[in-house]
């Protein structure tokens, strides 16, 4: 049983706007899910979907192997939610805020303030335990959010960009505490913009675009993806001195680099070892006489992966949308034929294997069925002169 | 039922210390006081004093005071219902339920508190005391059920609506223009305006038992049918 599965999960806004299309998830005990895709990928919506706070257009949610829904208070007590920068009663205190997050919950009055205790104290809000939330920073906010989720130490958490607007110390805090919280037998999913974060906490990513999931699996897989090796430098000195050196190190055509500002991010296709390309880097620097200020290897791999699974996505949306098209024209086409008209086929119909269906200008009734039965997506037409 | 308990208190101390519930409150209070005072001094009737009251001050004041409490009751919060309370171990009936029991105990207790006490103290000390005791009674118990209408229909706006000035607007305009037009037509006793309208009658106990029993279960009803189709919105909303 997975702790969190969508199958065909479909949302659609008003008939217009398509969040979710046809996604399917899978997430298992103990993962650290990492969610990651552009704004209006549909992570929050899918979250969201997942909390029952709305309704599927179409498939289904299930958390712990049961279908979820607005009524499913039972499946949400095991769920701790939050959001993407909390939007908390601001009149309230945090110690309050707790206090009626575990009635809410269906604490014991006991039970409650010894946990609100050890949670504030852990997500560092002891000291503004009585003030109002309103006057809280963002951080304070995040971090009483994170608080609120751990109430009654659910199985799932679901962290909807949990660093979003953070300072630096503000994120690195709140990773810390996620870190700790990934230890036990727990699932958490992480929806973030922010790779880094993903490949320091997560053990498993989805990548999402347009409402689907285009690529999932462990991060040690996505890592072995990366056929690239990149070293990045920063530099200063004469930079256009060593920019004029690098393609030295293209020996046999293998080497990419990119500069941005002071930094050159340096990727090798070869096989070598990353060790022998750090060196290769190094040697370069030294012979050009600039001086090194940070050396980086491999941070941005998951990064290269993600931005890459996003550019094949986007041209093959190009081919879906033209089979598509395709289908649906021989669709029509196929129709009239069984009606006993004529068509002529303009392009070869192929089955999925590669097989001919129809050659053009070829084509009798039995054809037209077989494509009807979508084995193809070839291009016809119906020739108004052959009736 | 712990957090239906726990929404209920919220949402009473978030009431109780709102602004406008204590203006209210005053506003009612001040008039009511003066009018015992000159009721007690002027040959003024008292069946017309308590309904003159009913009509230019509770009414009017509570009209626009209920709407806006009540149209905002679940639209107003739209950020915080579904962040911290409905992504909890919370359903959607228990919320919804929870703002109807609690806005509806302070308006109507308001209410009471305000007029029960005005009401006996006019009986009391007018020097013209025309009122009947079945008259006062029904004439009160009437204008509570418009109030609790009027919260209903208020609270299933706010459902409706995203946007809880919308729903406020909505709320005000619909029971005035719908008052003015139900009245016109004829329809007295499904017409808020012509059930105040005929409040010194009835305090005086010179409307039909019947007549009033008809307003009360027609205000009944639609509060019911209001708060009915407010859950079964809110049931099916996306938040």
């Amino acid at each position: 049983m997975h702790v969190v599965e969508a199958v065909d999960l479909t949302k659609v806004y008003q008939n217009r706007y398509i969040a979710l299309n046809a996604l399917d998830l899978k997430v298992d005990k103990g993962m650290v899910y990492g969610l990651v895709g552009p704004n209006g990928a549909g992570k929050s919506t899918t979250f969201r979907i997942m909390l029952g706070l709305q309704r599927p257009t179409a498939g289904e949610a299930r958390v712990f192997g049961e279908t979820m829904t607005s009524h499913r208070a039972d499946l949400r007590r095991r769920i701790g939610f939050l959001p993407t920068t909390p939007s908390l009663p601001r009149e309230m205190t945090p110690i309050a805020y707790l206090q009626f997050v575990g009635k809410l919950l269906g604490m014991d009055r006991g039970e409650v303030m010894i946990r609100l205790t050890s949670l504030l104290q852990s997500v560092d809000l002891l000291s503004v335990g009585s003030q109002r939330i309103g006057e809280l920073s963002t951080g304070m906010v995040t971090r009483l959010g994170i608080a609120a989720a751990l109430m009654n130490d659910p199985e799932l958490l679901i962290f909807d960009e949990p660093t979003s607007g953070l300072d630096p110390s503000g994120r690195r805090q709140t990773l810390e505490l996620i870190r700790e919280l990934s230890g036990s037998d727990r699932t958490i999913i992480i929806a973030t913009h922010i790779l880094s974060d993903v490949e320091r906490l997560c053990t498993d990513i989805g990548i999402m675009a347009e409402g689907r999931i285009i690529y999932h699996g462990p991060i040690a897989e996505m890592r072995r993806l990366v056929r690239q090796r990149t070293v990045s430098v920063e530099l200063e000195g004469n930079l256009a001195h060593f920019e004029q050196q690098l393609p030295e190190l293209d020996t046999f055509g293998t080497v990419r680099a990119e500069r941005i500002g002071s930094e050159f991010r340096i990727s090798f296709l070869g096989a070598e070892p990353l060790p022998v390309y750090v060196q290769r880097v190094l040697d370069l620097v030294h012979r050009s006489g600039v001086e090194l200020m940070h050396i980086d290897t491999g941070s941005h791999e998951i990064e290269e992966v993600v931005l890459r699974r996003l550019e094949e996505d986007r041209l093959n949306s190009f081919v879906r949308a033209s089979a598509w098209s395709a289908a649906q024209k021989l669709t029509l086409t196929a129709g009239t034929a069984r009606n006993g008209s004529a068509i002529e086929i303009i392009g070869e119909a192929r089955a999925p294997d590669g097989d001919t269906v129809a050659e053009p200008d070829a084509v009798d009734d039995a054809d037209a069925v077989a494509v009807e039965h979508g084995e193809t997506g070839a291009v016809a037409k119906t020739d108004p002169e052959a009736e | 039922m712990e957090a239906y308990f726990a929404l209920v208190r919220r949402d009473l101390e978030q009431l109780l210390s709102s602004w406008l519930l204590r203006g209210w409150v005053l506003l009612l209070a001040a008039p009511a006081a003066f009018l015992v005072v000159v009721a007690a001094r002027e040959d003024e009737l008292a069946s017309e004093t308590l309904a003159a009251y009913v009509a230019a001050v509770l009414a009017p004041l509570s009209w626009i005071v209920i709407s806006f409490l009540a149209g905002t009751a679940v639209s107003g919060e739209a950020g915080t219902i579904a962040d911290t309370i409905l992504s909890k171990s919370v359903t959607r009936a228990e919320y919804i339920w929870a703002k109807i029991t609690s806005r509806m105990v302070v308006f109507l207790a308001v209410y009471f508190a305000v007029v029960v006490p005005f009401a006996y103290l006019i009986d009391r000390y007018a020097v013209s005391n025309d009122t009947s005791l079945s008259g006062v009674v029904g004439g009160v118990v009437m204008v509570g059920v418009l109030f609790a209408f009027l919260t209903s229909f208020g609270i299933a706006l706010s459902t409706v609506f995203r946007n809880s000035q919308l729903a406020v607007v909505v709320a005000l305009l619909t029971v005035a223009v719908s008052g003015a037009v139900l009245q016109f037509l004829g329809l007295k006793w499904m017409s808020t305006t012509a059930v105040i309208g005929g409040l010194p009658e009835t305090f005086r106990g010179e409307t039909a038992i019947a007549d009033q029993a008809r307003v009360l279960v027609v205000f009944v009803a639609l509060s019911a049918a209001a708060i009915a189709s407010g859950v079964w919105l809110f049931e099916r909303r996306d938040l």
